[in-house]
């Protein structure tokens, strides 16, 4: 499991743990005299992510996503609790050491092509000259950025700018890779390159967590999610998906509705009709005692459709329940 | 690598840049073509325009630019103390003003050779003064970069001590000379860019004289330049010590 609510518990997870937070609280104070009062952004939030993991962020607008990541990444400061990555506290050189960070909007010298603007950062990393050149043109390579490499950044289109920044955050083989809305701006082989290359980082050890409102595309990419909700994590792990497994749609030939009030608690139908009714699953082993219940009872049963809640539904669902 | 290329931002992290190295260069040529400048008027002007000005502009948005568009926000999770940002771009402002400066003498030299007209004599204290007038206000303003978003910086330092200055000589002609030394005016006599100080070490107005400390003295031209130093520094170290504890974030999503 990757993450916990309140205290984390059991310390060989811990020393596991690439990216751990302990009762995360940031506020973000208002500095004008006479305007409201503070914003508190994350609330005690506290989490492990181990290697090898993908973590997709997701919530609704204002939930704090990237006021964690930023935290993550060191660019601001907690009011409360701390965050350790690969083991150091974050902000620490050593912890930067083994991160890269794609920001939400990524900003360039304009006068600097897509190689120089990769130069430039590989030289920040502290690499030989040798080493610069090599990580050059590997990303260039990586990324497909062969035809814009010599271009200015200030004429790339919004695709251009986030695959040169996805560049810039895998530069020298990072262990966290923290993604905020990596997707945006991608056309659809570059979202496809994406989603292979960011599988490829996994598969080779890279813990990444990505912040997107595409849940479409984090689906493809993972089924471990952290649901937030104003400023606090309200689900987490594959405990999402199989809060509710979704529902079942059983087609009979008729007397849906006496069956479904002989048969079934209210709170389990979503609805019925004479010939259908639709059933909530809390897990997908209930369907088989489900249909057999309903045999039983004398149900003419036609047809039998299970359909999983895709993490769309898992959100909107999220959403209503805490609205 | 890491130091030349921060170092080789300065240069390139916007087209103004260069537009200020020629407009300045521009305005140095023609002043000198049309005025014939004689000690202290050459010095006067390649103080103000180069000491203070150049600096303002060449600084303008150095830090500020990168806050506001976010860019900070990568530069700062690379493995590196965060003051060497600062001081790799005050080392960048330095040498411009020093590349610009030197630029600036031999076209005087030139001029003076071709035409002999004018004069170029005690031309070498005025650009020492100069450039190191130059590396305070440069570093001032990377500081006020820090805090102060966009380019902002170099406007709010011309105005404040432009005001602070006028104060001063206001303060002066009411009082005249005999005007007690406030806490005001020996702030922005000690504490501010050393105009005064910087202007009458160009000036030979020290002669031989020199400062006394106790039982220690030094010629005092020696200790304008190390008071001009310490001022850089000390406004250097205020600079990093901010954008070591500051916090950078476009979003609060």
């Amino acid at each position: 499991m990757l993450a916990q609510r309140g205290n984390p518990t059991g310390c060989t997870e811990e020393k596991a743990a690439v990216v751990q937070c302990r009762q995360l609280t940031k506020t973000y104070q208002k500095l004008l005299p006479g305007s409201k009062k503070a914003v508190c952004a994350l609330r005690d939030v506290s989490l492990s992510v181990h290697k090898g993991q993908i973590i997709g962020l997701i919530g609704p607008n204002g939930a704090g996503k990237s006021t964690l990541l930023n935290l993550i990444a060191g660019l601001i400061l907690p009011t409360d609790g701390a965050v350790t990555v690969c083991g150091h506290p974050a902000r620490s050189v050593q912890a930067r050491h083994g991160l890269g960070y794609m920001p939400e909007h990524s900003a360039f010298i304009g006068g600097y092509s897509a190689k120089a603007t990769l130069r430039y950062h590989a030289a920040l990393l502290g690499l030989s000259r040798d080493a610069v050149a090599t990580q050059t043109d590997e990303s260039i390579e990586r990324l497909h950025m062969d035809e814009f490499a010599h271009r200015p950044c200030a004429d790339f289109s919004q695709g251009m700018k986030q695959r040169l920044a996805l560049a810039i955050a895998i530069m020298n083989h990072p262990q966290v890779l923290l993604l905020d809305e990596p997707s945006n701006g991608l056309d659809p082989i570059g979202i496809v390159q994406l989603r292979d290359l960011l599988k490829e980082l996994r598969d080779s050890g890279t813990t990444i967590i990505i912040s997107s409102h595409r849940l479409g595309e984090l689906e493809r990419l993972t089924g471990d999610y952290l649901f937030m909700h104003r400023g606090q994590v309200i689900s987490f792990g594959d405990k999402i998906m199989t809060s509710q497994a979704g529902k079942l749609c059983v087609d009979l030939v008729s007397g849906g509705n006496e069956i479904a009030r002989k048969l079934l608690p209210a709170s389990k139908v979503l609805s019925v009709t004479d010939t259908e009714l639709v059933i909530g699953l809390g897990d997908p082993r209930e369907v088989p005692d489900i249909v057999c219940d309903l045999a039983k009872g004398g149900a003419r049963i036609t047809g039998v459709l299970m359909q999983s809640e895709n993490i769309e539904e898992v959100f909107l669902r999220l959403c209503n329940e805490r609205t | 690598m890491r130091a030349y290329e921060l170092i080789k931002e300065t240069f390139f992290r916007g087209s103004y840049i260069w537009i200020v190295h020629v407009a300045w260069l521009t305005i140095y040529g023609v002043y000198w073509w049309l005025f014939l400048p004689e000690q202290p008027e050459y010095g006067k002007f390649v103080f103000t325009w180069g000491g203070f000005l150049l600096p303002l502009a060449l600084s303008a948005g150095i830090l500020g630019d990168d806050i506001a568009s976010g860019r900070i926000c990568v530069l700062v999770t690379k493995p590196f103390w965060w003051g060497e940002i600062y001081i790799y771009r005050l080392l960048g402002l330095s040498l411009q003003g020093a590349v610009n400066l030197i630029l600036a003498a031999v076209l005087a030299i030139a001029l003076h050779t071709l035409t002999r007209r004018g004069s170029v004599e005690g031309i070498g204290p005025w650009l020492l003064a100069t450039w190191l007038l130059f590396n305070a206000t440069a570093a001032l303003s990377t500081s006020l970069s820090v805090i102060v978003r966009r380019t902002y910086n170099s406007l709010l330092l011309l105005v404040v001590i432009a005001s602070g200055y006028f104060i001063v000589s206001m303060l002066m002609g009411y009082m005249g000379p005999q005007a007690p030394k406030g806490v005001f005016v020996s702030f922005v006599k000690y504490f501010w860019p050393p105009f005064e100080l910087l202007f009458k070490f160009a000036n030979g107005d020290y002669g031989k004289f020199s400062l006394t400390v106790g039982k220690y003295s030094v010629p005092k031209d020696i200790a304008c330049v190390v008071h001009s130093l310490t001022l850089t520094v000390v406004y250097s170290v205020a600079g990093i010590v901010l954008l070591t504890r500051r916090q950078f974030s476009r979003e609060r999503d």
